[in-house]
């Protein structure tokens, strides 16, 4: 079975002082997978400056803008057509999930093959006295523990806008548990990785029909490699696994590779940038 | 007349012979390719000989040949000190070094592709993954991609000593931005103008041909379907301390200099801003360092950048020289592997010789490090331009307990060497108004390309001016002598 959803991403920047010359890059089109495939993009922005497609450094599509007449204002929006695939979030893994998997994530091989999703971030990294914080208990499978961990952070943090923000590190949410997706997210992906669980940071949109946290901002969840099931993801934040309701952009080791929004503006002084995101789904 | 005037050069020289000097043997008498030029220098006074080299550094002054030292608090324009005594090399023993550094580079090129795609000398053992993974200088965004040609190392700086025992030793591999070879080319005119006399007794290999080379280098790296592929060299500015060398690579090859202002990116490819309209740019030498090449990709706060260049390299349609991303294997760490780096992609010995490295980041050899401090030199792995060196011998008790909590505090960012005792070459003094035992070392210049690759015939040697320094970087108040690799 499958379902149409229309994401329209807004975002308005304000400029304290004129702006000559600007490149901005957006990170924000939903990614082709097996769970979906985009239908049409449509893109605006209030200068009618020139846009076009290009990636980021780890191949995920971007949106390029760029100015070289003088404005202290500009809107840009981007909606997007796509068609998502229901699935089964638990499809084949309780086959392939097996106690000989704790001894796979140890060896050599697979540590070089996943050293980008081991390695420990700026945003994933876990105060010393945190890292015995969740431990894996070896007696169940991957899964189970991931799924463990998942509610237990989902408990741990309290949801909260307002409290953190785009630099926070995970010190400050151990000592404050309070936070957004953001912060969810990354403490997932340290937890599980201190656990040898190749662990990334993925940014995307939700569907709130059913009451979800996620305010109308973009999402953020995890995925994490189970050997020999695949990257499976997990969104802390609500205590899923992710469903038919995530439609991602794309994914990083943390937020950093992942914001929605870069942008190279030849000014001086202050900016605001605000986003909002709606997703609707149409059938 | 005076008796002082008439001076001969090499009177009042001090042998120390527990030094191995370049020119003279420990019976005083000079070495054989030194000969003639001794011969011919000691027809001359020593009053003559400051004369000379004074003429040669107000071209130096005249030309703007000049770099910039940074401190914590200022940056200095200074003229690089320039020695006219040369050093000399002699065919064969140059042979050793020209192989000893293509093989270098060669395995470098070799460990860099491999690293970035199946990184089978981690999956095998033989370099640790937590060197890698540690290491700020690997890009992710690099895993998989293939470079025009497949070549990473374009441009390398090697530093090379001649020891005591009279063997050569590789200090550094340089392969981010290694800079000095325009001195080279400036000190050969400045030499030749001087002393065009002595210089004609000798048949030596010139070094005017490097800019040649490495524009036939920079093409051989073309992105395909690119018939003449139109080169640049992109500089941080003129407020960087190697900027004359921008500006002299850029003129002698014939190609643009530019900044990132100077270019855009549209539709992922280059252009160039000009007053006829956009040109396409197809290979780019950067001297700007890959951390700040684009601001969309890397570090924002980047101003020297071109937005969206990075896409522009991995969609294949314009070559960085060097690739980003080749800093991870100019880590003095990985410097320490070298040998088996070379046995195990080419399998051969290493033509040059490595110093003995230390790892703080293993606990035996921490130990022993934090043991020694006394009788090792300190270095910090990602430091270039010999910043945050400390020589143990010269440290008082209390400097080396900072050394020691230093290295506790971070082990991973320190390596440590034996002292090694740099040779030492006859080097003007202004003070003492004569010659004196200074210690040198060289930086060749080796080049890499598609199925090309260049040795430049010469180099420079760097000589440390303070009395008994071993540190020979020009940041660290070092200065130069041309060098003279002789024909057959």
């Amino acid at each position: 079975m499958s379902f149409e959803y229309s994401v329209t991403y807004c975002a308005e920047n304000n400029y304290e002082n004129p702006v000559e010359n600007a490149s901005w890059q957006f990170l924000i089109v939903p990614e082709n997978n097996d769970t979906q495939e985009l239908i049409s993009v449509e893109i605006k922005n209030s200068l009618e400056a020139k846009s076009g497609f290009s990636q980021n450094g780890f191949g995920f599509q971007t949106i390029r803008i760029n100015t070289s007449e003088r404005f202290q204002k500009i809107n840009f929006s981007a909606t997007f057509k796509l068609k998502k695939i229901s699935f089964n979030p638990f499809g084949q893994i309780p086959i392939f999930d097996i106690p000989s998997n704790y001894e796979l994530v140890k060896s050599l091989n697979f540590k070089v093959d996943q050293e980008p999703y081991l390695r420990e971030t700026k945003y994933t990294a876990l105060p010393a006295s945190s890292e015995n914080l969740f431990v894996f208990d070896t007696s169940i499978s991957i899964f189970e523990n991931l799924q463990k961990l998942n509610k237990w952070i989902y408990l741990f943090i309290h949801f909260n806008t307002g409290v953190t923000h785009v630099n926070t590190l995970l010190e400050e949410i151990i000592n404050n548990p309070e936070g957004v997706c953001q912060d969810f997210t990354h403490l997932f992906c340290a937890l599980s990785k201190a656990n040898n669980i190749p662990t990334r940071y993925v940014s995307g949109y939700l569907h709130q029909g059913n009451g979800y946290f996620g305010d109308s901002q973009m999402h953020a969840w995890a995925e994490a490699f189970i050997p020999q099931v695949g990257w499976i993801g997990f969104d802390p934040t609500n205590n899923l696994l992710v469903n038919d309701n995530h439609i991602k952009v794309a994914h990083g080791k943390d937020y950093n590779d992942c914001s929605p929004l870069k942008g190279v503006v030849y000014s001086q002084g202050a900016n605001k940038t605000s986003h909002s995101v709606e997703v609707q789904a149409e059938q | 007349m005076n008796p002082d005037v008439k001076k001969p050069i090499f009177s009042s020289y001090i042998n120390n012979t527990s030094l191995f000097d370049e020119v003279f043997n420990t019976n005083g008498a000079a070495k054989n390719v030194y000969q003639k030029l001794f011969e011919l220098y000691g027809n001359h006074s020593i009053q003559d000989y400051v004369q000379l080299n004074n003429k040669a550094k107000s071209s130096f002054f005249n030309q703007g040949i000049t770099f910039q030292v940074y401190d914590n608090k200022e940056t200095q324009e200074k003229i690089f000190p320039f020695d006219l005594f040369p050093g000399i090399i002699a065919e064969d023993e140059w042979e050793i070094i020209e192989r000893g550094a293509i093989q270098r580079s060669k395995a470098l090129n070799l460990f860099l592709w491999d690293i970035y795609h199946d990184k089978k000398i981690i999956k095998d053992g033989i370099v640790p993954l937590d060197l890698i993974s540690s290491s700020a200088n690997y890009f992710h965004q690099m895993i998989g991609v293939d470079p025009p040609g497949g070549i990473y190392n374009h441009i390398s700086g090697t530093d090379i000593i001649k020891h005591s025992d009279g063997n050569y030793y590789v200090l550094e591999d340089n392969i981010r931005c290694p800079s000095g070879v325009s001195y080279v080319i400036c000190n050969r005119t400045a030499l030749k103008r001087a002393l065009f006399g002595v210089f004609n007794h000798y048949k030596t290999h010139s070094v005017t041909n490097y800019a040649e080379n490495l524009l036939d280098i920079l093409e051989s790296v073309k992105p395909k379907g690119v018939d003449v592929p139109n080169c640049v060299v992109i500089t941080p500015g003129m407020y960087n301390s190697a900027f004359y060398e921008h500006s002299y690579l850029a003129k002698a090859m014939g190609v643009e200099l530019v900044e990132g202002r100077d270019l855009f990116v549209e539709n992922d490819f280059v252009y160039m801003k000009t007053i006829r309209g956009p040109i396409k740019v197809d290979v780019i030498y950067r001297r700007v360092d890959d951390q700040f090449i684009d601001p969309l990709e890397f570090r924002a706060d980047s101003s020297l950048g071109v937005p969206g260049l990075f896409a522009a390299y991995i969609k294949g349609n314009v070559c960085l020289a060097n690739a980003p991303g080749t800093g991870v294997a100019d880590d003095k760490a990985i410097y320490t592997y070298m040998p088996k780096i070379i046995k195990y992609y080419l399998d051969e010995t290493p033509i040059l010789n490595n110093v003995h490295t230390y790892h703080c980041s293993r606990p035996n050899e921490l130990k022993y490090v934090l043991e020694h401090i006394h009788e090792l030199v300190v270095k910090p792995v990602d430091e270039a331009g010999g910043y945050g060196i400390s020589i143990g011998n010269r440290l008082s008790k209390s400097e080396i307990k900072v050394v020691q909590e230093e290295i506790k505090q971070n082990p991973r960012k320190y390596i440590a060497q034996p002292i090694m005792s740099l040779s030492v070459h006859p080097t003007y003094i202004d003070d003492s108004e004569s010659f004196e035992q200074r210690h040198v070392d060289l930086r060749t210049f080796t080049l890499l390309g598609n199925k090309k690759e260049f040795v430049l015939k010469g180099g420079l040697s760097r000589v440390a001016l303070k009395k008994g320094n071993l540190i020979v970087n020009s940041s660290q108040g070092g200065g130069s002598k041309d060098t003279w690799v002789l024909k057959k």
